[in-house]
């Protein structure tokens, strides 16, 4: 039997567990353990999903910036094959970013959208990285779709440290952070919302390595298909 | 109490995009898996036949 459909026969069982408990978890301690905010009310649980889904997203974006780096480089495959799916991942957790926050914005700003500099730069981030992933699937597979998609994913990324500082750098409507902030994590917040913030990171990050090793499997199905379809076309 | 409803479609965009996402995922696996499979199948036949 041949290694990636070995692979495809062997989900990976215990990171799923993890990613399970880790979700439960943070379930329990959003709705069950944290203590609701004074001044937002229940909505301020929104944060507890809007946060880990811009954390992922920025992550996944990073792994993408890193592999396509790394595929210039080494131009090796598995760097591509790394970069694709987590950009397709990134794209997921950038959508639920631009769906959650404008669900959290509503009831405390009164609108749904207000063209501040973080949230423009968001939509900017996922369009982007939605070029990248059209590009990918309009072009054929090769070297040259790579390449040319390891350089948006590469000048992609530079737009996350703009979106980081941009609520630094220019008054908006999208508050500071609350979490990284100069006097420390977490400084100033309920130590009850600390942990439930971090529960729900962990969490998400298992997820995001979950999705990750099924959609590096699937790209390597694709390559194993095609190489034995080349095969066969040599062998006629 | 009024704004529960934000924090409930903020649930159901949440995981209902992260099931449709997974749910593709497994579906395009096992799609691939099955075309895999086949090709390998009439890779055998081929062979056995020369």
């Amino acid at each position: 039997m041949s290694e990636a459909s070995q692979e495809n026969d062997s989900p990976g069982y215990s990171l799923m567990a993890l990613a399970g408990i880790g979700i439960l978890a943070a379930l329990v301690a959003i709705f069950l353990y944290v203590p609701t905010e004074k001044t937002e009310g229940v909505v301020q649980r929104i944060m507890y999903f809007h946060v880990p889904s811009a954390w992922i997203a920025f992550f996944a974006f990073f792994i993408v910036f890193l592999c396509s780096i790394l595929y210039l480089w080494k131009k090796e495959r598995e760097w591509d094959i790394y970069a694709h799916a987590s950009a397709e991942i990134g794209i997921v957790f950038c959508s639920l970013v631009l769906i959650t926050g404008p669900l959290w914005a509503k009831p405390i700003w009164g609108r749904w959208w207000v063209w501040d500099s973080r949230l423009t730069l968001t939509l900017v981030l996922w369009l982007i990285y939605v070029a990248y992933l059209m590009l990918r699937a309009q072009s054929e597979a090769g070297s040259i779709r790579a390449k040319y998609a390891a350089v948006i994913g590469i000048v992609g990324f530079l737009d996350i440290p703009l979106i980081h500082f941009s609520v630094l750098w220019w008054r908006g409507f999208h508050p500071q952070p609350k979490f990284i902030t100069t006097e420390g994590l977490g400084a100033g917040n309920d130590p009850s919302m600390n942990v439930t913030l971090l529960i729900a990171l962990g969490a998400f990050t298992l997820l995001y390595f979950l999705l990750m090793s099924l959609r590096v499997r699937l790209e390597r199905m694709k390559d194993e298909i095609d190489r034995i379809k080349k095969e066969r076309l040599y062998s006629h | 109490m009024d704004n529960l409803k934000y924090l409930f479609a903020v649930n159901v965009f949440v995981w209902g995009g992260i099931f449709v996402y997974v749910f593709s995922l497994v579906r395009r696996n096992h799609s691939l898996k099955k075309d895999l499979d086949l090709l390998k199948e009439t890779l055998k036949k081929d062979s056995g036949h020369e």
